[in-house]
């Protein structure tokens, strides 16, 4: 069967090189960053990835890779089975829109990703004025149904993006990416600038969209708690690669790489008392630029062996629906 | 109203830095509250007025000197000439009303020039980036530092001398629309370098990305996006530009390298500042007019700063 | 009118003999005045710090936590107005002090920890100078006990290699290193009482653990109080002993931290508490909704009158419309502010 979306081997690095006369005058400092180093994964329609990692794993790299607003030095973007990356990047204006409107994103902060100029409604009619410009006439009724469908209500389509609350703004930004009907939304930290009150607002929309249209969705965030509700699968990202990836239980209660298990006993969980298990971890994530040799997370680890510090380790079946990259799993 | 949408959001500072409704709309309501702003618009209005409706109304003909051969040169104020006349018997109030004209054409003309070369240039560089952008950035600041008024003095100069004889002589103003033309050419990097600044900016702004994401234009994505949000900066500028213009035809005028067929403030400036103390009208009338209109552009272009910048409590 | 202070027991009984609460405020109103009218960002707050306790003060932005804590040191920033209300802070009113006084008592007895590590530190100043310069300025000590002391306090916070640290600025630093500086500043001069806005809300997650680890283990060593003011209700079930709830510039509800999350009362804690979703709870197989509020926190320039909870609280009757309730007690140590549970009510025009 032929996955909605597969991504293979994606990469991106980043040479830290200085540009133009600079070069003449400046001590050379080069170095690779390796942002997105050979992601892999598989998305499923109606199933939700959450793709979660500290800042800097990569994780947002990897979304905007997808949606080729960064475009990847390797690797490949399978929308049912056709690979997407040079149409993306290719001329064929057609075949672009085409999957462009199968693919929509939703940014981290609203207020950031629309037009401060532009009314809702405006900014609502953009998609459709690129995707169906013959239907013109329908588009108010679309505007207000896809309002509606958000929580909001049509007659505030003439309002400015500022004069929305933060929880409304990123309703807007659902919508808009709802407009044109997409199998894929790529989420990305869509409530963590929200308000504690209305996040779980925005996280039931999600989840009640998704059960209608049976979208996908690719959840990118730091904060575990709202992956492991909005997500069916989950993939933990470190210094730019997956160590784990699975159905979200079996990971959540049994996590085998040790990055995984430190990262969910950080969270704190909210009962007071609860009893400290935590896996405590040495330092802080390295540069992106000087990563380790071996396994990437050996020298925060407190399970490493020898080989780690030699041997990248590959993902590997750990459980029936899990797999991490780890020589020494949990 | 429903009660889901009060007007304003609950954070406190949030309160404080909500922008009211509309963007335009919000820079207006800030600006009508800015003093400065406000001086600066009269100030530019009276100016404007006196531009158009000037001619009409002004006693005399700008180029009338009777009064010389009247020996009524260098008069007082009287009801005649109600600002008096200068050496050379032009009355005084007509020339600096034909002298508005000429001061907006200069300042008007001038940034036009430069708007259009910087956002062009600034734009390419901005969006195009990498060695092009290296490469305009490098020859914008070619520009800023070589010494404008040394040039135009010089091409004025040197124009006077190669167009005679030519049809070029037949032009009129010619030699205003050189200095135009020159502090055109002059005044174009500092816009240049916004425009870029801000194209650079809003070129990885989140609501672009999201537009590309939907398959808008390029094209599209230029005009309907960045162009309008690039807007009030430059226009701020710009506004700033014309006043200093005005100033610098005013002193080149007054160096005696101003267009003698054209009707300028610094011109009359030039004619008689050595009867300055015969006849101190005819310097102060042009010497106010220069002030006034320097000063409500940068008044105005203080008051857009403010008016723009959403920092500002409204 | 001034609330009924609510007199909040030492839940550890070493400290017993203690004579009062290390600070205690007491009717706290802090108004900002402004040009649309007047927000009142905190209107009648109290809550004590016992020697040695942890308070939480949780809320959503907006909720007047964050002005509350920056009031305690008439750190507000206008057009903030102090209204009406007393911080007693080792027995005297913090907002009747000189100046000059309160300038002592800053960073000495009272120190700071701010939510953004990378801008509360002077970025053209190493961090030596930034520590010795608040230690020399309160103490007199001369440069090499400043700086030794400095030194002392890097390894404190978990820093290695303090003498080299000291010479680096902040922008050579990461982000957890940034904020373990902060907490070394504000740990120089042995403040009596701690004062955290969000000090973890900018770090990633394991960096945050660490840094609460350090929270925790600091007080204990030092036997300091720490006001940790909090929007991540997972924080507060971690650190604090007793845990204040804001909403819309009032006190909710004040408790132990095992009451308000095992027992809560107002409806809006319990709220709350469950619209969080949890990391140590399946939501497969299950139809995903989480309770939520309905709603978002009021305008606080249109602040509804009675209680300010009342058009999202679920348990809401019609005298909420218009009466404010107060807070009182419902258990010894536990009080709440909602009619609902018998709190006494104002009415409000």
């Amino acid at each position: 069967m032929t996955a909605l979306l597969e991504v293979r081997g994606l990469r991106k690095h980043y040479r830290a090189v200085r540009r133009g006369l600079r070069r003449l005058f400046a001590r050379q400092q080069t170095g690779t960053v390796r942002a997105v180093d050979d992601v892999s994964f598989v998305l499923q329609a109606g199933q939700t990835l959450g793709l979660v990692g500290e800042s800097g794993c990569g994780k947002t790299t990897t979304a905007r890779s997808i949606l080729d607003l960064v475009r990847a030095d390797a690797g490949e973007v399978r929308l049912d089975g056709q690979d997407v990356r040079p149409v993306l990047a290719g001329t064929d204006r057609a075949a672009m829109l085409a999957v462009r409107r199968r693919m929509q994103y939703v940014f981290q902060d609203p207020y950031l990703s629309l037009n401060p100029r532009w009314t809702i409604n405006e900014a609502l009619r953009e998609p459709l004025r690129v995707h169906a410009p013959q239907h013109q006439r329908d588009w108010g009724d679309r505007i207000a149904t896809l309002l509606e469908r958000v929580g909001l209500e049509p007659r505030n389509g003439v309002r400015y993006p500022h004069e929305f609350s933060g929880g409304q703004r990123q309703r807007v930004g659902i919508a808009r990416a709802l407009a044109v009907e997409p199998d894929v939304v790529l989420l990305d930290e869509p409530v963590s600038s929200l308000d504690i009150s209305v996040r779980s607002q925005i996280l039931n929309l999600l989840a009640a969209l998704q059960d209608q249209l049976s979208v996908a969705y690719l959840y990118i965030s730091h904060d575990l708690s709202s992956v492991r509700f909005i997500s069916t699968h989950v993939a933990v990202m470190y210094l730019g690669r997956i160590v784990e990836i699975g159905a979200v239980d079996e990971i959540f209660a049994r996590p085998r790489h040790h990055y995984t298990a430190a990262l969910i006993s950080a969270i704190p969980v909210p009962s007071p008392g609860a009893v400290d298990q935590r896996v405590h971890l040495r330092g802080e994530v390295p540069s992106a630029m000087n990563r380790p040799a071996g396994c990437p997370f050996h020298p925060r680890c407190a399970a490493a062996l020898p080989i780690c510090r030699e041997q990248v380790p590959v993902l590997q079946p750990m459980g029936p629906n899990t797999q991490a990259a780890c020589h020494n799993p949990a | 109203m429903d009660a889901d949408f009060a007007s304003s959001p609950v954070s406190v500072l949030a309160t404080l830095q909500r922008p009211p409704a509309g963007v335009w709309r919000q820079a207006w309501h800030r600006f009508r509250r800015n003093r400065a702003g406000m001086i600066g618009l009269v100030l530019v209005t009276l100016v404007v007025l006196t531009a158009i409706i000037g001619p009409f109304v002004a006693p005399y003909d700008p180029n009338d000197n009777a009064a010389m051969l009247r020996g009524a040169s260098n008069a007082a104020p009287s009801a005649r000439n109600w600002l008096g006349t200068d050496r050379n018997g032009y009355d005084v109030l007509s020339r600096t009303i034909y002298g508005a004209p000429t001061a907006l054409a200069v300042g008007l003309g001038a940034m036009l020039i430069a708007s259009l070369i910087g956002v062009l240039v600034g734009g390419v560089a901005g969006y195009v980036g990498g060695f092009t952008d290296e490469a305009l950035m490098r020859g914008a600041e070619f520009f800023m530092v070589v010494p404008v008024f040394v040039v135009i003095l010089a091409v004025v100069r040197l124009f006077g001398i190669i167009v005679v004889g030519t049809p070029l002589e037949r032009i009129p103003n010619f030699n205003l629309m050189t200095i135009i033309l020159l502090l055109g050419l002059f005044s174009w990097p500092q816009i240049a370098r916004m425009t870029r600044a801000e194209f650079l900016r809003l070129r990885h702004a989140e609501f672009v990305e999201a537009a590309r994401c939907i398959g808008t234009t390029p094209r599209e994505i230029l005009f309907r996006h960045i162009l309008p949000n690039a807007l009030p900066p430059l226009i701020v500028l710009v506004a700033l530009g014309i006043g200093g213009a005005i100033l610098a035809e005013a002193m080149v005028s007054f160096l005696g390298f101003g267009d003698p067929k054209s009707i300028s403030w610094g011109q009359i400036l030039f004619f008689n500042y050595q009867s300055l103390k015969v006849a101190p009208w005819a310097c102060l009338a042009p010497g106010t007019a220069i002030f006034v209109t320097v000063l409500g552009f940068n008044l105005l272009a203080d008051g857009l700063t403010d008016a723009f910048n959403p920092r500002v409590r409204a | 009118m001034r609330s009924i202070p609510v007199s909040a027991p030492d839940p550890s009984p070493a400290k017993a003999g203690q004579p009062g609460p290390l600070l205690a405020v007491e009717g706290l109103k802090v108004h900002f005045h402004t040009r649309d009218g007047v927000v009142r960002a905190v209107d009648g707050v109290d809550f004590q710090v016992g020697t040695g306790q942890t308070l939480g003060i949780v809320g959503e932005s907006g909720s007047g936590k964050t002005v509350a804590s920056l009031t305690l040191l008439r750190l507000a920033p206008p057009p903030a107005r102090i209204v009406a209300g007393r911080v007693v802070f080792e027995g005297e009113n913090l907002l009747l002090q000189p100046d000059k006084r309160l300038a002592e008592i800053r960073g000495r007895r009272m120190a700071m920890i701010f939510q953004n590590p990378a801008t509360s530190l002077n970025p053209i100043l190493s961090v030596g100078q930034q520590l010795t310069e608040i230690l020399r300025w309160h103490t007199g000590v001369s440069r090499q006990a400043a700086l030794d002391r400095a030194a002392e306090l890097l390894t404190l916070v978990g820093i290695s290699d303090p003498a080299a640290r000291l010479r680096q600025y902040p922008h050579e630093l990461s982000g957890g290193m940034k904020q373990r500086v902060g907490i070394a500043r504000a740990l120089l001069c042995e403040p009596a009482l701690l004062l955290a806005d969000e000090p973890t809300t900018a770090l990633d997650v394991t960096i945050q653990a660490q840094i609460l680890d350090l929270l925790a283990d600091l007080r204990q060593r030092l036997s300091m109080s720490m006001v940790l003011v909090t929007h991540d209700m997972g924080v507060v079930a971690r650190m604090a002993d007793r845990i204040t709830v804001m909403y819309a510039g009032r006190v909710c509800e004040t408790a132990d931290a095992d009451t308000i999350f095992n027992a809560p009362q107002h409806p809006y804690t319990r709220a709350l508490l469950e619209s969080v979703p949890r990391i140590d709870h399946s939501y497969s197989g299950a139809r995903r909704v989480l309770p939520s509020i309905a709603g978002r926190p009021p305008d606080l320039l249109h602040a509804p009158p009675g209680c300010r909870f009342h058009d999202r609280c679920p348990e809401a009757a019609p005298e909420c419309r218009r009466t404010m309730p107060r807070e009182h007690l419902v258990a010894p140590g536990h009080s709440v502010s909602c009619l609902r549970r018998g709190s006494p009510g104002e009415e409000t025009p």
